[in-house]
């Protein structure tokens, strides 16, 4: 097995846990925490192949970059929503929140 | 040196795991945020391995100190006792449907990774910080400008949506 995939598998372990994170958790909070695993995981990947194999090393790292600086809007964006939910509904479970009505 | 990359590698490997674990089950939003900060780091030292140290720094500064910040922000707001939200079983059909999105992709993924494994250099290659501020002034620069407006987008309607239902009150 070469590095490059080594890393990769690592970078799909991150991925699915984050997966079954996002899906088996209860609250928005729980979803967040699993939303930025797999941000880490794709962002480890990207790099991986940026790093070793032919292709262009600066594109490869800006794009992590560019994926960092999204995950970093989302997360601002998702606070803002749990904040409002939270005002709304007194909770944050999501199996409970049906009304999307501002 | 080779067996130094080996260890740091299976020991970033092991916290990776046991962080990532940690947090997807732990019943304490806060115990799955410190599991969530431990991956983080450990993802930064993969970076390292990877011979990519701006991109780790970035990790540690946007992730560990940014991000990791804002949800602990938003579980501080939202008032999640320890044992509140996420305490309780999960029900049978919701832990189901999990494992089944946590198979997919994992069987795929790793099928396609290790049937198909791409043509890799040997050792990773160093890139200076100055050749990426390059490229994010030159080839990339409507990306970057870009990213800007979408941080600019994200920041002015979090304090909007934030701020209206407060002042109907």
């Amino acid at each position: 097995m070469t590095d490059l995939t080594l890393f990769q598998l690592v970078g799909v372990f991150l991925f699915c846990v984050g997966i079954f994170g996002l899906v088996r958790r209860k609250t928005l909070m729980g979803m967040l925490i699993a939303l930025e695993l797999m941000i880490n995981g794709a962002g480890l990947s990207i790099v991986a192949v940026a790093q070793l194999t032919e292709g262009d090393a600066v594109l490869g790292q800006l794009a992590a970059l560019f994926v960092m600086g999204l995950a970093a809007a989302e997360a601002t964006l998702m606070l803002a929503i749990i904040l409002v939910v939270v005002k709304r509904f007194r909770h944050s479970k999501t199996d409970g929140i049906f009304q999307m009505e501002g | 040196m080779e067996i130094m990359a080996k260890t740091a590698f299976t020991f970033y490997c092991l916290i990776i795991c046991m962080g990532s674990i940690m947090a997807v089950t732990s019943k304490s939003l806060v115990r799955a945020l410190v599991g969530l900060i431990a991956v983080m780091i450990a993802v930064a030292g993969m970076y390292l391995l990877l011979a990519a140290p701006f991109i780790a720094f970035m990790q540690i500064l946007i992730y560990v100190g940014g991000v990791s910040v804002l949800i602990f922000f938003a579980i501080m707001l939202s008032k999640a006792s320890a044992e509140g939200d996420e305490a309780g079983p999960v029900s049978l059909k919701k832990a189901v449907n999990a494992f089944v999105c946590l198979l997919a992709p994992a069987v795929i993924f790793s099928i396609i990774i290790i049937r198909h494994p791409e043509a890799a250099r040997d050792a990773a290659i160093n890139v200076s910080p100055a050749l990426l501020g390059e490229g994010m002034l030159g080839p990339y620069l409507l990306p970057f400008e870009l990213i800007s407006v979408v941080l600019f987008a994200a920041m002015a309607g979090a304090v909007l949506a934030a701020w209206r239902k407060r002042g109907q009150k």
